[in-house]
């Protein structure tokens, strides 16, 4: 974010308004006017002035571009973000599992196709895991209990005795015998109406988004369409949409439409921990009524999936109105209906079955868990309103929002926000934010329910019980327990700062706590204390602005000209880290990289392919194998960040995001398994796929030049690789097992400081060029705090490329890695089932061969954009021991120079 | 509808203010609100991820504008 020094604010804002105007102008007659060699800018007379300073500088106006606004036209972003919750209130208990996390990666870059023509694509991945609320149960139910072999609480849905005085408020209980305690002065029982939240965790995940939008811009008006795409395993969601502008008024008025359409699917695998105590899907609890849910259940191969689809169609209107030379307004008006099934698979709501007729001061009953039941409609309606007022003697800016939320659940919500963007001078910004939320439940909110009513046995004709029924009529048509529809308020407060550096490159850095509580709710009212709970973010942004050097005019083409000899044709394959070196003293370069690799197919020992038996009697010595890997697949995002100091040295940091998956089947011929744990855990290893995913290891490394004349280069990286990435992810638990940690290769680092040394040679005649590369990993400790470390690697790679067009070249490239085997082995719990949890199988003797395309803009806005896509394909897996060999890799690289 | 009763008037004050007495700006005189500070939304990264959490914790999720998007509610 560009930033002034208050006292040069006139000045500025004149040199902003002709450098835009210059800008409007210049890229209007380029645009028009075929371009050969460096672009030339010439300064506008200002006799024409008048008519191009109107269309550009109210181009320029950022506010009033269909949302949401930038300040670049071009431009390429990067954010990281972690989230964390707090513990939720067990009372005594200690619960077993850790709070929700989430590790989250955005990525965003837009550009211009044509003169009036923006194009948009972002991208999103979200990984979690922690512990989430499954249901809502007084105290004395003991949702959350400790006990067995396992440390901590894990969750219990089902309670055969409940106790509940006349008015129907839950008694407290002795926690040893479980019965009612009475107050020893009247003799009566003591109730407890103290609730908690049932704790259960959820697996990792991980979320894909991918989404798009297309713009025209007219000079009055503008039209976008978008759509996306997000995947989950659980969940498939599609939309589109349409958003028009029109601005009246020499643009001090706009008015905005947007139209969507989202479609989305919803196919859970219920979790079978919990599947037994809940009504529906219990095998012994199938329930005869014929109440009409808006999902299905169905059982397949030992797992129970719901299904449901749900569709929402969203359209909202927008008025933004500049009020003088330092405020602007917004107001707004939103609608969604939505339909189907808009349930969490997750979540049930306890329910508390009594017999009615009982007498006395105690009533008994049952207990267990109900999917949710929803409305299949809802109806949303949203205002609000925006303000935002520049204040001249700090050049600060205020922004105040209000918005009001309104839906046919029964939901009222408030949101009021305020943010205060100071800058700083010297490119440096920072904006406090405060926020307060404030939400009534729904209609249909209920932490429990109570129902006089007992389940009825179902007997076939052989009076043999075959399930028992509940009457549906005597619960309410709709109910769910689910915190997101409780009342309650929420204050959080938050702070960024950014800094922008030369040459358009930004760094924003944030952190934000929030606190959801009842008691904050608006009018009282809201939930009690035992639902409270606080989270808090970090998430630091990159964004470059891709258009940077031809907004600053002529000087910086003898640079960009200069980039363009340096990097023209000479970048190695996407698969190669390390390959050049900025040139100059002072070069920024930022990249991004995304590397997918696949292993499938056939196990191997060696070049060998093996059958089942042989990996049951060989594939895990001394012991015998019982599961084996049949897919694996890990995905990674790199940030490449360059800096030359000198001409001779560059230093490099890459951060990155990963994410793996594995799938596991059972192996034909195996023994049964050696206890009850291992055969409950080798069945739930097979029926699902496991994720891990977050945060890498970070790379440091000095590049440094050895050598360079007429087309060759050497050069020498010495670095080191931190490890930021966890190494101690553990199964989440099943059937009350610890199933302790991931395998070695779903861990996301290596846990170990290692030393990467390398050196490449490049060289280049003509339209060839080509090079090689040796590099090494050497792990600087003997065990990471795991207890294990990977094996070291080495690599050797070759490859040449021929430039078939100015803008394109193609190559091809031979790789050979060497790596060792795991070292040491994991000090906590772990279950060895199958090969990919014994160390020697780890490592082995790899050659794969490269073809790679790379694309590099040399003229115009997009100059010093590099693109390429490198496949390479396994020729020859040597593995070490048993292992599953590799089906391939891809690599895509971007990267831009300054 | 009771709520449309309440939204016409926030639309037509938006409206009414620049009819009644909103300062003609000329467009030389756009310099300050040109600010990137000033922007409408200063921050698009961070507010799209915010969003996203705010939706996934909170029932009034939906921004007022229609983007539309899957869930991937943690």
């Amino acid at each position: 974010m560009a930033v002034t020094n208050p006292a040069s604010e006139k000045l500025h804002a004149e040199k902003v308004f002709n450098s835009l105007f210059t800008t409007a102008f210049s890229r209007l007659t380029d645009r028009l006017i075929p371009r050969s060699g460096t672009k030339k800018k010439s300064p506008m007379t200002p006799g024409s002035a008048s008519l191009q300073a109107l269309t550009a500088a109210a181009l320029a106006l950022p506010g009033l571009m269909p949302s949401p606004a930038h300040a670049a036209d071009e431009e390429a972003s990067f954010l990281y973000g972690y989230y964390a919750e707090s513990n939720r209130n067990l009372y005594d208990v200690q619960s077993r599992f850790d709070p929700i996390t989430v590790n989250s990666f955005l990525g965003s870059t837009k550009f211009k196709l044509a003169d009036r023509v923006k194009f948009t694509a972002n991208f999103t991945e979200d990984i979690w895991s922690g512990a989430t609320p499954i249901a809502t149960a007084p105290l004395s139910f003991g949702g959350n209990r400790e006990g067995g072999v396992i440390s901590g609480a894990t969750p219990y849905l089902q309670n055969d005795t409940v106790f509940f005085n006349k008015q129907l408020n839950p008694l407290k209980t002795d926690p040893s015998t479980r019965r009612p305690i009475q107050n020893p002065i009247t003799g009566k029982p003591v109730v407890e109406t103290e609730l908690v939240h049932t704790i259960s965790a959820a697996s990792p995940e991980v979320r894909n988004q991918g989404d798009f939008k297309l713009g025209y811009e007219w000079d009055e008006a503008a039209l976008d369409a978008g759509g996306g795409l997000s995947v989950e395993n659980d969940y498939n969601s599609h939309w589109g949409n349409l958003e028009g502008r029109m601005d009246f008024n020499q643009k001090q008025t706009s008015v905005n439409l947007g139209l969507s359409y989202t479609n989305s699917e919803t196919n859970a695998i219920l979790d079978h921990d919990a599947t037994p105590y809940i009504w529906e899907t219990s095998s012994g609890y199938k329930t005869f009524d014929n109440t009409a849910h808006n999902y299905q259940l169905t059982k397949e191969g030992g797992n129970t999936f719901l299904t449901g689809n749900r569709q929402d169609w969203a359209a909202s209107l927008g008025v933004t109105q500049v009020l003088n030379q330092n405020a602007l307004l917004e107001a707004g008006l939103g609608y969604t209906r939505s339909t189907g099934y808009m349930g969490n698979p997750y979540k049930t709501v306890e329910t508390a079955f009594i017999a009615p007729g009982q007498t006395g001061d105690i009533l008994t009953g049952s207990a267990i868990g109900l999917l949710e039941e929803r409305p299949d409609q809802r109806n949303q309606l949203t205002q609000n309103l925006r303000y935002i007022q520049h204040i001249n003697g700090l050049d600060a800016a205020l922004h105040f929002d209000y918005r009001f939320f309104h839906d046919d659940w029964g939901i009222n919500a408030h949101t009021f926000e305020a943010d205060w963007i100071q800058p700083l001078g010297k490119g440096w910004a920072i904006t406090p934010k405060v926020r307060y939320y404030s939400q009534d439940a729904a209609d249909f909110y209920t932490p429990y329910i109570v129902t006089l009513q007992t389940p009825k046995r179902v007997v076939d004709a052989n009076g043999n019980t075959i399930g028992k029924k509940i009457d549906a009529n005597l619960l309410p048509a709709n109910y769910s327990s689910d915190q997101r529809l409780s009342g309650f308020g929420a204050i959080s407060g938050g702070l960024t700062l950014s800094k922008q550096f030369a040459r358009g490159v930004t760094f924003e850095t944030g952190i934000d706590y929030y606190t959801h509580q009842g008691s904050l709710k608006l009018g009282g009212g809201g939930e009690d204390a035992y639902a409270n709970y606080s989270y808090y973010t970090v998430n630091g942004v990159l964004k470059v602005d891709l258009s940077a050097l031809s907004m600053s005019g002529a000087g910086h083409n003898e640079h960009a000209g200069h980039a363009g000899h340096d990097h023209h044709g000479s970048h190695a394959p996407a698969g190669v880290m390390f390959d050049h070196m900025l040139g100059k003293s002072g070069d920024v370069m930022a990249g991004v990289r995304y590397m997918r690799s696949t292993q499938g197919g056939t196990m191997q020992r060696g070049l060998d392919k093996v059958s089942d038996q042989a990996i049951v009697n060989f594939g895990c010595a001394p012991n015998k194998c019982f599961t084996t890997p049949s897919q694996m697949n890990m995905n990674m995002i790199m940030l490449d960040l360059m800096y030359a100091p000198t001409d001779w040295l560059t230093l490099m940091l890459m951060p990155q995001f990963v994410d793996m998956n594995m799938s596991t089947s059972a192996l034909y011929g195996a023994p049964p398994a050696s206890s009850f744990e291992d055969q409950a855990l080798i069945n739930h290893h097979t029926l699902h796929p496991h994720t891990t995913g977050g945060i890498g290891d970070t790379g440091l490394y000095a590049m440094v030049k050895l050598f360079e004349n007429s087309g060759h280069q050497f050069h020498g990286t010495l670095g080191f690789s931190a490890p930021t990435g966890s190494v101690d992810l553990k199964f989440r638990d099943t059937h009350k097992i610890d199933a302790g940690f991931q395998h070695y290769g779903m861990q996301l680092g290596s846990g170990t400081w290692d030393f990467k040394p390398s050196i490449t040679y490049t060289g280049k005649r003509d339209k060839f060029s080509w090079g090689g590369q040796l590099n090494g990993t050497v792990r600087l400790e003997g065990n990471n705090e795991s207890g294990f470390a990977f094996g070291d690697i080495f690599q050797s790679t070759a490859w040449g490329s021929y430039t078939v067009l100015e803008w394109l070249s193609a190559s091809v490239r031979g790789v050979y890695t060497l790596q060792g085997t795991v070292r040491g082995e994991y000090d906590g719990t772990f279950h060895k089932l199958g090969p990919a949890d014994y160390p020697s199988n780890y490592g082995g003797r790899f050659w794969d061969v490269g073809f790679g395309l790379n694309a590099f803009v040399p003229r115009g806005d997009l100059q010093g954009n590099n693109l390429s896509f490198e496949w390479l394909q396994p020729v020859s897996d040597d593995v070490n021991g048993y292992q599953l060999p590799r089906t391939g890799a891809l690599a895509a690289t971007w990267s831009y120079a300054f | 509808m009771r709520t449309t009763q309440q939204a016409l008037p926030a639309l037509l004050l938006a409206l009414g203010l620049c009819i009644s007495g909103c300062a003609q700006v000329a467009p030389w005189q756009r310099g300050t609100l040109a600010k990137p500070q000033m922007a409408l939304e200063p921050y698009p990264m961070q507010n799209t991820y915010n969003a996203h959490i705010y939706g996934s914790r909170e029932a009034a999720s939906g921004s007022s504008s229609a983007g539309g998007g899957g869930c991937g509610c943690y």
